[in-house]
């Protein structure tokens, strides 16, 4: 098992689940309704990442992009292992100097009710005078689909299209259509940044799970090649509750929160990479204990490299 | 657009003048009050070559010592040339990221003019703090025109934080982005200067010292607001009861700019405050 089948779909209608993305427990629910027995027992579906469909560059902005792709509306080609996350923080730092990025990554909000959806778009030009210079950006959703068995990829874009995820399903919301689709090979992938380094930190992509509800899922201490403790003393790490829903009954999860960074003390930084995209630990399958393995110090923020100072 | 900060020094770096009399000038204005009146420019919608050096009697529009006003504007701008990320709308008001936000904000001033006088006219340095934290009318325009999203009040916080750790001997590499949480009826943990935004429930600062749950910022200025707020080893408010918290928790893990992600946070909390849009007891199905 060393494939795994990006997919990019288009948000078709309003929102209203998870916020911080589209749980990979949803998006398994969906997809299982319209696959075959063998793909349903063995796919296994990574949370959805929310991406703007607008232009960037995965470059964070070192190219000039006039004239570019909507880096948000295509699967960019994966050669190294950094190309897998260019859509999978929700900070999207691919996304274009020249236009509003943060105003473009933010989710627009909408009432349903009394509840708050995220918009299948985002429009500019709100304010009554640019009414005439209205500009849509689309909304989109990344996700990823493996099995362990590879002869179940890649699973047909048709059998995808059309799925529905979040609350209000059934009155139309959540619509998802699939746009983009590529197999990529973990095997035949680059991990020269990881081997060129000798000291590293994870990322937490989604959430690890440390307790579950859920029936006989035992609980987690976190995997002994983290090193929580060396972190320094304002905080520790943060945990947040989930919830797994089964049908009709909901599970409690205490998970580490995405989007922590925790120091690497094991040996194997390109084998914890590897696992880290097939997840690690309880609920894996629908999405939790994503990693990424970064050089320490590397940072998610490359404008903090390389910068000579003084000439701002 | 840098703002006129080009040979100012690095804190740490050289001798400087730590103990607040400007930067070479000889103004008697003391830099913490001049860091709140640096960019009245902005609010009056001149850029910064046509600013006055007096707005109704009062020195505006001084130069920022210990290149805090350059560094607060890496946090919120990209660096280099700037581009026209709105062409239709080339005005010095911000746009919000909120439908309807600025009409509330709108609605609070009378007189443009009269409520920045009335802001800008403190004469002392914490008071001046504590005007901004809760003032409405730098909140209609923002820091660039280029960068219609950003906010001129935050900026203006961020400069002042960012001096007062300056002038306490701090370089930005020790600095960090803490939270703290307020019971209801509680009175905000306030410091003077180093809290950048105050909401009825929390607080958010930036300071060298933190006493409470706090993310360091990274060794040098740079848009990096969503990469430290998702590092936080606490969030000032309860994701897990309620799933409003969990919008703005998601909203504010992507946005990078500093002035438009705290901009957001006293949006979110007007609206909120309006009617609690979403904030009811769990609904089945809401975690899907």
């Amino acid at each position: 098992m060393t494939r795994i089948q990006q997919v990019l779909f288009a948000v078709e209608q309003p929102y209203m689940g998870h916020p911080y993305y589209v749980s990979g427990n949803a998006l398994y629910s969906a997809i299982a309704r319209h696959v075959d027995k063998a793909t349903r027992r063995r796919l296994q579906v990574s949370h959805g990442v929310f991406v703007p469909g607008e232009y960037g560059s995965p470059t964070d902005g070192a190219i000039s992009l006039r004239g570019g792709q909507k880096l948000g509306q295509m699967l960019p080609d994966v050669e190294a292992y950094e190309d897998l996350f260019v859509h999978r923080d929700s900070a999207q730092r691919w996304l274009s100097e020249s236009r509003p990025r943060d105003a473009v990554n933010t989710h627009p909000l909408q009432r349903h009710g009394n509840r708050v959806a995220f918009a299948a778009e985002t429009l500019f030009g709100r304010p009554e005078e640019m009414r005439s210079e209205r500009r849509r950006v689309p909304w989109l959703v990344q996700c990823y689909v493996h099995a362990d068995d590879d002869a179940v990829l890649p699973v047909a874009e048709h059998l995808l299209d059309g799925i529905r995820v979040g609350g209000a399903r059934n009155f139309g919301l959540g619509e998802l259509s699939v746009v983009d689709s590529q197999l990529v090979d973990l095997a035949a992938l680059d991990y020269s940044t990881l081997e060129a380094a000798d000291a590293f930190e994870l990322e937490l992509v989604t959430p690890f799970v440390l307790e579950s509800e859920f029936p006989d899922a035992d609980a987690q201490s976190v995997p002994w090649w983290w090193a929580p403790d060396e972190r320094d003393a304002t905080g520790g790490v943060r945990r947040r509750a989930e919830r797994f829903v089964d049908g009709a009954d909901v599970y409690e999860l205490g998970t580490v929160d995405h989007g922590q960074v925790v120091p690497y003390s094991g040996s194997k930084p390109v084998a914890t990479a590897k696992n880290g995209v097939f997840r690690v630990g309880t609920h894996s399958r629908f999405g939790f204990g994503e990693l990424r393995v970064r050089p320490a110090g590397a940072g998610r923020v490359p404008e903090r490299e390389g910068r000579a100072g003084g000439d701002s | 657009m840098r703002d006129g900060q080009a040979g100012a020094s690095r804190p740490g770096s050289t001798a400087v003048d730590r103990d607040g009399d400007g930067d070479g000038a000889a103004g008697a204005v003391p830099s913490m009050v001049a860091a709140y009146r640096h960019d009245v420019h902005k609010l009056r919608g001149r850029t910064h070559a046509d600013a006055a050096a007096e707005f109704r009697g009062v020195p505006v529009n001084e130069n920022v010592p210990l290149h805090a006003d350059a560094d607060a504007a890496l946090l919120s701008r990209p660096r280099g040339k700037p581009e026209q990320t709105v062409p239709a709308h080339d005005s010095p008001r911000r746009l919000p990221l909120l439908d309807g936000e600025l009409d509330c904000v709108a609605g609070e001033v009378e007189d443009v003019g009269d409520a920045v006088y009335d802001l800008v006219r403190i004469g002392d340095a914490e008071a001046l703090h504590a005007a901004w934290v809760d003032a409405d009318v730098p909140a209609l325009f923002s820091e660039s025109r280029y960068y219609p999203f950003t906010s001129a009040k935050y900026h203006t916080l961020l400069v002042a934080a960012l001096l007062d750790n300056y002038r306490a001997g701090h370089d930005f590499a020790d600095l960090f982005l803490a939270v703290s949480e307020h019971g209801p009826g509680s009175d905000p943990k306030v410091v003077p200067h180093r809290t950048v935004v105050t909401t009825p429930s929390f607080a958010v600062h930036v300071t060298a010292e933190p006493e409470r749950p706090a993310a360091r910022i990274g060794d040098v200025p740079t848009r990096c607001f969503a990469d430290v707020w998702a590092r936080l080893p606490t969030v000032p408010f309860d994701v897990d009861g309620k799933r409003c918290w969990r919008v703005l928790d998601a909203q504010l893990r992507r946005v990078r700019s500093w002035s438009t992600a705290l901009q957001y946070v006293e949006a979110f909390m007007a609206a909120l405050a309006d009617d609690a849009p979403g904030c009811g007891p769990p609904v089945a199905g809401w975690s899907v």
